[in-house]
């Protein structure tokens, strides 16, 4: 297709400081059209302070950024007609019942209504909403309120769909289920997803991949060629006996390291793992390849696990400054 | 599909449309309408202040609204109290319902709604203008609440008198939304707005010459021999003191002061408060 040669998103180095804090450091990149982009980093990365840029609400120091060749900077209320955005704390009215809060943003963005209506009765079908139509949202579950953000990001008709950590606080089954509303989402229109995310593997089904880290892109590629270039794909072997365990330790010097019965042995790909089967084939009894995951990507390029961080003293300062500084004390 | 094809059938009306402007207005409007008729709590303040202030207050007050002036006793004002307290206690309830429909924009900080707001192509001066709308539009209503116990104060209602009422109602309305806001743009917190409002709206009821009057049969000089120089200061500075004057005018043809200054002290506070609360909205 002709169109993807155009990028629907083009960041191009954009720099962002709070106060001494480089919290975005000349990012650049571009996102084409109808394309599914993860931005991946931990806490304080930076992603939610590209996406604020992006959805116009925060102005970069320097560099540029247009969705579909309108400059956000410049004339951010165009631009806004193109994006819809479900931010990382819910932005409902939770005193308005489904249809109105989605209403209100199909009236706010100028949808005729006709349009509107046909709009709102699609997407509630879609998220599987149409039953709490008339229901004030204060009553729904938080799973639910993130899929009528969702819904509500696309009354009218945004072409970028920006998801900044839609699935914090929501159990394992709503998670997986909004993505699966995404990925419908997907299928019948022309949608390009921008998502931030530190579950690694939702990022699975991205089509590129952004890993981002205090301000700076560090890797921006497929999450398959992610694990190939930065990922390791590990054996693990239990030997029949101790001395099956020895030898096969000793024919890996350098890649294998041992545990009781358990072997693990650092794989260079498919063709090292046959050639380890064929010669001791008769001496193994459990054998499993582990493939290379996103999180030892990340780990690979940062040195640092991703999740279960304690918020440093820099997390603490952007969620301060994200509050709104001293005027909320 | 081309670029172009996508945009003509995917992009919504572009923004500076008068249409969708009123579209947008109209729905900001309408939330913050929708959100007062849903919250209990404002109908039954704005139910039992009028109750309280013209049946407790006015009637327990009616007999003494007379003063005994050289040995003479007469009425100060030719009106019997409850009709000289009856425009105030429109505009108090008008006051409070205005200042605490502010307390909206702090909820919309506070729990996101406003960046719902923020990032959709509505221009801030109409998104600021739908808020203080919607915050008059129920005001006005709180205010009309206080008309239905005109029979009780013995008020006549002639539908001149009303229309007239009504528009200096919107206008006095209007002004303290405005100022509503720009008190909750400067505080931020609902404990700290209560607080404020409070220490807003009670002084200004009380010196605005709204449940006494300075005595127009009497000099200047004379009336601060009757009330301390202080007061009578306040009362002269307080902009709400025309605004209570205007509405006495449209309803029991009654003023203490030039009845033009009314209406042009109230189209000043409407147009200044509102130019602040968007000076502020640009920054948030």
């Amino acid at each position: 297709m002709k169109s993807d040669a155009v990028p629907m998103v083009r960041i191009g180095g954009v720099t962002k400081r709070y106060g001494r804090t480089l919290a975005l450091d000349a990012v650049s990149f571009d996102v084409a059209a109808n394309e599914l982009f993860a931005l991946l980093g931990p806490n304080g990365a930076g992603k939610t302070t590209l996406l604020h840029i992006l959805c116009t609400i925060l102005k970069p120091d320097s560099g540029t950024a247009t969705i579909s060749g309108i400059d956000v900077v410049g004339r951010p209320l165009l631009a806004r007609q193109n994006l819809g955005v479900v931010f990382q704390e819910p932005s409902l009215d939770d005193r308005l019942t489904v249809y109105e809060n989605l209403n209100f943003h199909g009236l706010v963005y100028g949808v005729p209504a006709a349009r509107r209506k046909s709009r709102i009765d699609e997407l509630l079908a879609l998220v599987e909403l149409a039953d709490w139509r008339d229901s004030l949202v204060r009553t729904l579950s938080s799973g639910m309120k993130r899929r009528l953000e969702i819904a509500r990001a696309l009354v009218h008709e945004a072409r970028v769909l920006f998801l900044d950590e839609p699935t914090v606080g929501l159990d394992a089954q709503s998670r997986a289920r909004l993505w699966q509303h995404v990925r419908e989402l997907r299928k019948t229109r022309e949608l390009t997803v921008i998502v931030t995310t530190h579950y690694i593997e939702e990022m699975e089904g991205c089509d590129r991949v952004c890993i981002i880290d205090k301000g700076k892109i560090l890797a921006d590629d497929a999450p398959s060629t992610l694990k190939t270039a930065h990922g390791q794909q590990l054996v693990r072997i239990v030997a029949i006996d101790d001395a099956a365990a020895g030898e096969i330790v000793s024919a890996y010097p350098d890649l294998a390291v041992r545990k009781d019965a358990d072997i693990v042995i650092k794989s260079s790909g498919d063709a090292f793992v046959e050639a380890l089967l064929a010669r001791f084939a008769g001496r193994i009894r459990k054998f499993s390849v582990e493939e290379p995951s996103l999180e030892s990507v990340f780990l690979s390029l940062t040195g640092r696990e991703l999740r279960d961080q304690v918020a440093g003293a820099r997390e603490r300062t952007f969620q301060f400054g994200k509050r709104g500084g001293e005027h909320t004390r | 599909m081309t670029d172009l094809g996508i945009g003509v059938n995917g992009g919504a009306a572009p923004p500076h449309r008068l249409a969708a402007q009123f579209g947008g207005l109209y729905a900001i409007w309408l939330r913050e309408v929708k959100r007062a008729i849903r919250d209990r709590g404002q109908f039954i303040g704005g139910v039992s202040r009028p109750l309280l202030w013209v049946l407790i207050l006015g009637i327990g007050l009616n007999p003494y609204f007379r003063g005994e002036i050289y040995g003479e006793v007469r009425f100060v004002v030719p009106y019997t109290y409850l009709q000289f307290i009856f425009p105030a206690v429109i505009a108090l309830n008008i006051m409070y319902t205005s200042v605490q429909s502010a307390v909206s924009t702090i909820w919309d900080r506070e729990f996101g709604f406003l960046r719902e707001i923020l990032v959709s192509p509505m221009p801030r001066f109409t998104i600021l203008l739908g808020k203080i709308l919607g915050g008059t539009t129920v005001a006005l209503f709180h205010g009309c609440l206080v008309l239905a116990l005109a029979s009780f104060a013995d008020v006549p209602i002639a539908p001149g008198d009303i229309a007239l009422g009504l528009g200096l109602m919107f206008l006095l309305a209007f002004g303290l939304t405005s100022l509503g806001v720009v008190i909750a743009n400067r505080v931020r917190s609902f404990e700290g707005f209560g607080v404020f409002s409070n220490a807003v709206i009670l002084p200004l009821y009380f010196t605005s010459s709204s449940i006494f009057p300075l005595d127009p049969s009497l000099t200047s000089a004379q009336t601060k021999v009757v009330y301390p120089e202080w007061l009578v200061i306040l009362v002269q500075w307080n902009p709400l003191t025309y605004a209570v004057d205007a509405l006495r005018g449209a309803f029991i043809h009654f003023h203490q002061f030039d009845p033009r200054l009314g209406p042009i002290v109230m189209v000043v506070m409407a147009v200044a408060f509102f130019l602040i609360a968007w000076r502020d909205f640009q920054k948030a």
